[in-house]
């Protein structure tokens, strides 16, 4: 098709409008054609995705978590070969000093067992993401199953289950999952499950309220009556008409609680109650915030230990709040141009 | 009583809120049959619409409660009707047009998505037989190119074009019913006359019944054979488009008529539009809702309420006075309404 007719649309009642730049306008560029035509047919989260792609905050924080998730996830096929073990000790420090600084073959050092920190840092991403974003899942679902029923069926449902959740965010949150933790067996506690649990069941109440009042202003809107008057059910009504208009604000929210939810892991292993490294089960666990208390009594004399994994929580909970606020920014709607 | 498509009889919907019960239709009867239109007038707040939406089913209750009457489609109450038998009329034979065409339509779905949502549900129709659906249904209200824009998303839509996809989509199961609540407000002018065309161009070839809800008597003049104007929740006057415009019985519809301007008006004869406000519905006035607006109000009014009365076959009115021949319209400019 040529330009020419691209540029004339028809409208309103067949009327041809013409809607080519005026004579002597300049010519459209290549690259804002590209972009014009890129923005063509676009979908609410197809325009979302194209002004996210302009926030370079946003941008940069996701390609950090990319590098992340794609080093955690790679992690088996080169880390051991180069660095050795997360949690195996170097054999060849044995009977010496086993606390190196930076070298070639430990280029972030070693702790006060010998182990290599890049090693670590590197296994401990995937404690952190896995543990953050499980644990978020987990406080999506429920949030959003319950924020739902109490958003469209206003009435006692809705008080059951709000009152419900007040009485969770009542809880003292990091006590309560102390406890939680701290009676386990300890040998449950080999795998990510039981921090999971308790960090999503510990989070669902803010996500169901924030689910909640997008549903409420929602299901106000005229199409979702015109929905019902097509004969659709309440179901089709919550999960094809209103689910995803309300859909945007979790996303926002659920992207930056992952950050919250990998700072709540690395305290609990702070204080000893995360993951516990089983030689069978999970021989390479490691958990940045175990990292942190291992290095605390060498602070003043060997801070790499601590600075390290301190610094892997701070990028990663930085990078997962910004690219929320990107996400918030292009979904909102009222920014569309 | 022969049998009609739908029934209304002394049909009342109240609402009970705090500050009391709101009496938004309060005995509202018609019939409407195959291939006809009724245009239902009246102020904002007179009912209109709650009728509608009753029949529909789309009332929340609570607050919602039929007090009293009946709606019967095809020999069924739609009033005692179970959600679920409500929800399979609903979009298949008697669906509806909404006013405002710019936030009907779900703004994350492709319009021929929605306009097959109905086909859908109802008939069980595969996502290619209701896409085809969509685009026939798209041609057939005016879209030029449907085949192209069936993947349109509703802000690719103007408005007109928009109230035209809410219609293919109130279409697509071929109703009986087809419910139209303001369809025309929020859009301009030429646009409306091409709606308004399109709709009776649509009942030409379907052959539904047509229920027009409007403020606007021009737009009851061009389409409805039948009227029944309503004020506050009642039945003001009732009959044949020709019955209600050539001789109107109520006061109120006088003053409807003579609210609107013509061209070639003298400037001496200056509009005699209704004066005050529609009442609230929850202290409504005692006697003839209408009495403290009303210009020939007696002391009749004020203590007893009129009953609906036909005066000539089926045209009637809510008016003790209607019909009596020196009961005649006058402007009411000229009448002061007695201090209330």
């Amino acid at each position: 098709m040529s330009d020419d007719l691209k540029a004339v649309e028809v409208t309103d009642g067949g009327v041809i409008a013409d809607v080519r730049p005026p004579p002597g306008s300049k010519p459209p560029t290549d690259e804002l054609r590209r972009a014009a035509e890129s923005r063509g047919n676009r979908t609410l989260y197809g325009d979302a995705w194209y002004r996210l792609r302009r926030n370079k905050l946003a941008l940069g924080a996701l390609a950090w978590l990319i590098l992340l998730v794609l080093a955690a996830v790679s992690a088996d096929l080169w880390v051991p070969q180069h660095f050795g073990k997360p949690n195996a000790i170097d054999t060849a420090l044995i009977g010496t000093s086993r606390l190196l600084p930076p070298s070639p073959t430990h280029p972030l050092g070693t702790d006060d067992l010998g182990r290599d920190m890049f090693a670590r840092v590197i296994y401990g991403a995937r404690i952190s993401l896995t543990v953050g974003a499980l644990a978020v899942l987990v406080a999506v679902l429920i949030g959003i199953l319950l924020g739902a029923l109490s958003g469209f069926y206003t009435g006692w449902l809705d008080a059951l289950i709000m009152r419900f959740a007040d009485v969770f965010l009542a809880f003292p949150y990091i006590l309560f999952a102390i406890l939680l933790l701290s009676v386990l067996p300890e040998e449950s506690r080999a795998s990510i499950v039981p921090v999971v649990l308790t960090i999503g069941v510990l989070g669902w109440p803010s996500i169901a309220r924030v689910f909640r009042s997008s549903i409420l202003s929602v299901k106000e809107n005229d199409y979702v009556d015109a929905g019902r008057a097509l004969g659709a059910s309440d179901g089709r009504l919550i999960i094809r008409h209103i689910l995803p208009n309300a859909i945007a604000p979790i996303l926002v929210y659920a992207t930056m609680s992952i950050g919250g939810a990998i700072l709540t892991e690395a305290a609990l292993s702070f204080l000893g109650l995360g993951i516990i490294p089983d030689p069978v089960r999970s021989p390479n666990a490691v958990s940045w915030g175990r990292m942190i208390d291992d290095g605390r009594m060498y602070l003043t004399s060997n801070a790499g230990i601590v600075l390290w994994p301190g610094i892997a929580i701070l990028t990663t909970v930085l990078a997962f709040t910004l690219l929320g606020d990107g996400v918030r920014d292009a979904l909102d709607v009222k920014m569309r141009d | 009583m022969a049998d009609h498509l739908l029934t209304v009889d002394d049909l009342k919907m109240y609402f009970h809120t705090r500050d009391g019960v709101v009496k938004a239709v309060d005995g509202v009867s018609y019939t409407l049959d195959k291939d006809e239109t009724l245009g239902v007038v009246g102020e904002s707040g007179s009912g209109k619409s709650v009728t509608a939406l009753t029949l529909m089913g789309l009332i929340q209750m609570p607050p919602g409660r039929v007090e009293g009457g009946d709606a019967t489609f095809k020999g069924r109450s739609l009033i005692t009707m179970k959600e679920e038998d409500l929800r399979a009329i609903r979009g298949n034979e008697i669906s509806m047009i909404f006013q405002d065409p710019m936030t009907s339509l779900n703004p994350v779905y492709r319009i021929g998505h929605q306009i097959g949502e109905s086909v859908r549900i109802h008939r069980g129709a595969s996502k290619a037989e209701a896409r085809a659906r969509a685009v026939e249904l798209l041609g057939l209200v005016g879209i030029p190119h449907p085949e192209k824009r069936v993947d349109d998303y509703p802000h690719q839509f103007s408005g007109g074009m928009r109230q035209r996809a809410m219609i293919a989509m109130a279409l697509a199961c071929d109703p009986d019913i087809l419910i139209a609540d303001e369809p025309t407000t929020a859009l301009d002018v030429t646009i409306q006359a091409q709606i308004l065309e399109l709709m009776q161009e649509v009942q030409r070839r379907t052959r539904s019944a047509i229920i027009m809800i409007t403020h606007d008597l021009g737009v009851i003049a061009d389409i409805a054979d039948r009227v029944l104007v309503m004020y506050a929740g009642k039945p003001a006057e009732y009959g044949t488009l020709d019955e209600v415009f050539s001789e109107p019985l109520h006061p109120y519809t006088w003053g409807l008529m003579d609210s609107i301007p013509r061209a070639g008006m003298s400037e001496k004869s200056a509009l005699c539009p209704i004066k005050g406000q529609p009442p609230s519905l929850v202290h409504v006035p005692s006697g003839c809702t209408f009495h403290p607006r009303c210009p020939y109000a007696k002391d009749v009014c004020r203590v007893k309420v009129p009953p609906f009365r036909e005066v000539k076959g089926s045209h009637g009115a809510s008016c003790h006075f209607a019909g009596q021949p020196d009961f005649v319209r006058g402007c009411s400019l000229d009448l002061e309404p007695e201090a209330v």
